[in-house]
């Protein structure tokens, strides 16, 4: 082997350097042991034992305290408990943190935070922290890593895979003198004893980890340089589909019929009335489908909904589920809250969040200004007015008619949609509503002016949006 | 380093010698007594199926140790285990045992075959009324008192013949010191394992989880079998504690032995925790009522509220604490303290098993529907006067029969080839 090769004349040792230990070999596993037990009858602390294999009773023998291993792993499986839990309960159970929002999804009708549901992710975060503790624990306690040990430039040294065994005793020691522990390693029978020298080369890196370094330095560069390429680039080519099951799952959806277990000439089916699942219960509600108070969910005071011609509103339709999208202004309306229901707290983070659903919402149509200067608006109109598409323009919320409107109102075009505004409270939970609502009323108290006021104001044709 | 030892018994006193001559009507006589008082004490309050089901508690508890004892010869055996040689008699002992049971089983079987459905509802043949057609075939295919008795039987046919072979084999290397005899016992050990797993498995579905024959888990043998095992470490480590400190094999079983059980015990007992978890959690997800209930029951929100107590008990006295209780090095080398905790985990492995059985007491005598009735109707089915009394007297059995077995015979493998190995074992 080449590397064994170029040490066979210890050319970087000599006598020059720093003694750092006495190395003594043996032949049998015995004599080792009983050495080591007078090396610690005499007092000496800082010596080590090497061996082909374990030998027993070893530990003893040199005197090894009890590890500190075992309470650094429990303090880290603690912590890890710990964290585990936090990050749960902050991941499934908060929705207003100041870093980044939870996820609050009801799943199975479970509570956000239940504890069954997180003991697994628990269990496996203390597993795996408590094996890398005691595994790079282990590295810390020994001094590892290192890239190598001078005990490997003895050629005597290299018998210890194979047949030989050796205490050595290191200069640190208290009790170490050279020629007196020479002489005590003598008389405990060793069979050869040689001096181990501090060798300066064993703190250098190997020429090969830098270059390996330098590589993976670069090569860290890679995924960050690839997300700026992409970003911002448009694709003409359909998704890729990583998973195909579950983008394209074998289930049936709720309002389809279900499997026919039956034949084909007397079908059966799951549930008698054969639909794929069946609905809920009557008289019960989904954990989040509580929807009581008027004035939060549907902006207007309670029992003010005016009962149409038909049937009244039923329990489905306390949601508004069952109203009409397009609802025109000629439907009697019920009385819209003039404030802000007392859910919502209105403040400057409050607004800050309805100007940011705001922009990803209402913008496209209705612009920046909330001037109905969007861009999708004026493409519209400008396909309306070439007689290629029916559209009526977004209105803009400076318009007087709008600005008088109760904020009740304004919540429930967000809700249910006007005309060719289309509803959203499918796509925006409630409370966003609410925030977009007041930024909406941010917008009007500004004093921007339509787009026809400042064509008056200034006598000029109006410009294009911004 | 120490001297090696050579494979040879030191210990001048290595059986029970006469004392067994004592024990054994001792023990007949405390269980005797203790079942006696429980019978007369369950008289005015349900009479016999009140008794038996007491009767099957502490019964399972001590089946499912015994089971683990067999499992631990066997899995010596498979493994070609050194270190356990002078622990294994113990155990082969204990397993011997299951041939005995298979006599304490009949005050359970006996009227179920008389067709009476004291303990198990589905002996009645109309238990399923009303349910629908298939699901009642399905289910009185398997659960009729035909099949089962013939189950039972085959049981402890299999498991007598495993825990003969055994011990017999032992016994016949102490007089021969024939070493070809362990390489059979190995050789058996692996198609044993399998018939053991096997049945193990049947067992643990009829004779506890047919209790509630609508509730179904397949997970609930590996539930048994955890906890099982984990009480043959602790009742091992409890013998073999007790006859060294009655001057038996004060040599042979050293501080090392212990260290290894206690090692197993501790593996065992987070190994149940870790099943029971699992059982649990995947029946609380999948939240269907046909599974639910099982656990609702025993979690208070029910008739009989008390059950959250037992429930919460087993969590702390079953997991938390014996696992922080047995995790130290320095512990589990120390015997007194072993003796007490394995008391302990004994007694643990006895609520364990309540925990499973009586609950579908409180069911069946107190509330009409599991989810309904009144709770002052149905109290928590525990009384001093008729389960302690009663586990008390099986326990006093129990000792009877394991001192009957071990009579005079060595209560160490004296021409075990691996003997010396285990006298010499260290850990690192
Ligand atoms: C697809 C384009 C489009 C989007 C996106 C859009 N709107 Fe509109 N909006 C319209 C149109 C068109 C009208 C005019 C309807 C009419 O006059 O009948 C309108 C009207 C309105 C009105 C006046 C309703 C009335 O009573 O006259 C308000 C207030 C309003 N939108 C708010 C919003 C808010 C807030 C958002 C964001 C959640 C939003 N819109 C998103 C197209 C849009």
């Amino acid at each position: 082997m080449a590397h064994s090769h170029k040490h066979d004349t210890p050319v970087e040792t000599g006598p020059s350097s720093k003694l750092i230990s006495l190395v003594a070999q043996f032949d049998d596993p015995h004599s080792l042991v009983a050495a080591c037990d007078r090396a610690r009858e005499a007092g000496y602390k800082k010596m080590d034992a090497y061996s082909p294999f374990p030998v027993h009773g070893i530990d003893d023998a040199i005197g090894i305290r009890r590890t500190r291993l075992p309470f650094f792993v429990l303090a880290v499986g603690l912590g890890a408990c710990a964290f585990a839990l936090l990050l749960q309960y902050y991941v499934n159970a908060t929705d207003e943190s100041p870093i980044f929002p939870g996820y609050k999804f009801f799943i199975s009708g479970k509570p956000l935070f239940s504890l069954p549901a997180n003991i697994p992710v628990t269990f496996e975060i203390i597993v795996l922290s408590s094996a890398f503790a005691t595994f790079f624990g282990m590295w810390y306690l020994n001094g590892l890593p290192r890239f190598a040990n001078p005990l490997h430039r003895l050629p005597m040294f290299r018998r210890v895979t194979n047949d030989k065994f050796f205490l050595v005793l290191e200069a640190e020691d208290e009790k170490f003198s050279e020629s007196r522990s020479r002489q005590q390693l003598e008389e405990w029978g060793a069979k050869a004893i040689e001096e181990c020298h501090e060798d300066l080369t064993d703190q250098k890196i190997p020429n090969g980890f830098r270059l390996a370094g330098i590589v993976f330095l670069f090569a860290l560069l890679l995924p960050p340089a690839l997300i700026y390429r992409v970003s911002g680039m448009t694709y003409r080519q359909p998704r890729l589909h990583v998973v195909p099951d579950m983008d394209w799952q074998d289930r049936y959806n709720t309002q389809t019929r279900g499997p026919n277990i039956g034949t084909p000439e007397s079908p059966r089916y799951l549930f008698a009335d054969g639909r794929a699942m069946q609905r809920p219960v009557s008289g019960t509600i989904a954990r989040g489908d509580l929807t009581e108070s008027d004035e939060y969910f549907r902006g207007y005071k309670t029992g003010t909904l005016p009962v149409s011609e038909g049937a009244g509103p039923s329990a489905q339709d306390q949601d508004g589920q069952d109203q009409d999208g397009m609802a025109t202004g000629t439907t009697p309306e019920p009385e819209w809250v003039d404030g802000f229901p007392e859910e919502v707290v209105v403040n400057t983070d409050f607004l800050k969040r309805g100007k940011q659903r705001f922009e990803i919402y209402c913008v496209a149509c209705h612009g920046y200004d909330g001037n109905g200067e969007g861009l999708v608006n004026q493409r519209a109109v400008a396909l309306a007015a070439a007689g290629e598409a029916a559209w009526t323009a977004a209105k803009s919320l400076h318009d007087p008619a709008v600005k008088a409107q109760p904020i009740g109102r304004i919540f429930d075009t967000i809700s249910n949609g006007r005309a060719t505004m289309g509803p959203y409270k499918d796509q925006i939970p409630v409370k966003d509503r609410w925030a977009i609502t007041a930024y909406v009323r941010a917008l009007q108290a500004t004093g921007i002016r339509t787009p026809q006021e400042l064509a008056e104001a200034n006598s000029a044709t109006p410009e294009a949006g911004q | 380093m120490h001297a090696r030892r050579p494979g040879k018994i030191t210990s001048p006193i290595v059986s029970l010698s006469t004392s067994y001559v004592k024990l054994v009507p001792l023990g007949l006589v405390i269980g005797a007594i203790g079942l006696g008082l429980a019978y007369f004490m369950s008289l005015p309050q349900g009479g016999l199926k009140r008794f038996s089901y007491s009767y099957l508690v502490t019964y399972c508890s001590l089946l499912s140790m015994s089971l683990g004892c067999l499992f631990f010869v066997t899995v010596q055996h498979l493994t070609r285990a050194g270190w356990s040689v002078t622990v294994r008699r113990i155990a082969e002992i204990f397993a011997m045992c299951l041939i005995p049971m298979f006599v304490l089983f009949l005050p359970i079987l006996l009227p179920v075959l008389m067709q009476r459905d004291d303990v198990y509802q589905w002996v009645n043949a109309g238990w399923l009324a009303g349910d629908r057609e298939m699901f009642r075939e399905i289910k009185n295919a398997y659960l009729n008192p035909s099949w089962f008795g013939i189950r039972i039987v085959a049981y402890f046919v299999i498991w007598g013949m495993m825990a003969y072979s055994f011990f017999g084999k032992s016994l016949k290397q102490d007089k021969t010191a024939d070493p070809t005899l362990s390489r059979t016992m190995q050789k058996s050990a692996t198609w044993k394992m399998i018939i053991f797993a096997a049945t193990l498995v049947f067992a643990s579905f009829d004779m506890e989880m047919s209790l509630s024959p609508r509730w179904f888990s397949t997970m609930f043998p590996v539930y048994f079998f955890a906890g099982g095992v984990m009480s043959a470490m602790a009742a091992i480590i409890l013998t073999a504690a007790l006859l060294q400190r009655s001057g038996r094999v004060t040599d042979e079983i050293t501080v090392e032995h212990y260290h290894d059980l206690a090692k197993l015990t501790f593996g065992f007992i987070f190994f149940w925790g870790y099943i029971a978890f699992s059982q649990f959690m995947l029946i609380w997800y999948a939240n269907l009522p046909e599974e639910t209930f099982w656990y609702r029951f025993r979690m208070g929100d029910s008739a009989s509220p008390g059950w959250i107590f037992w429930s919460l008990l087993l969590l702390f006295g079953h997991l938390l604490i014996p696992f922080l209780a047995m995790m130290a090095r320095t512990v589990r080398r120390n015997k007194t303290y072993l003796l007490f905790a394995t008391i302990f985990i004994l007694c643990m492995h006895w609520v364990d098993h309540f925990w499973i059985i009586m609950p579908q007491l409180n069911i069946e005598m107190g509330a009409t529907d599991v989810l309904g009735g009144d709770p002052a109707n149905n109290p928590l089915p525990f009384s001093w006067l008729i389960d302690v009394p009663c586990a008390i007297g099986m326990v006093g059995i129990y000792v009877a029969l394991f001192s009957g077995i071990a009579a005079d015979r060595p209560l160490v493998p004296l021409h075990d080839p691996r003997l010396e190995e285990s006298l010499n074992y260290r850990n690192a």
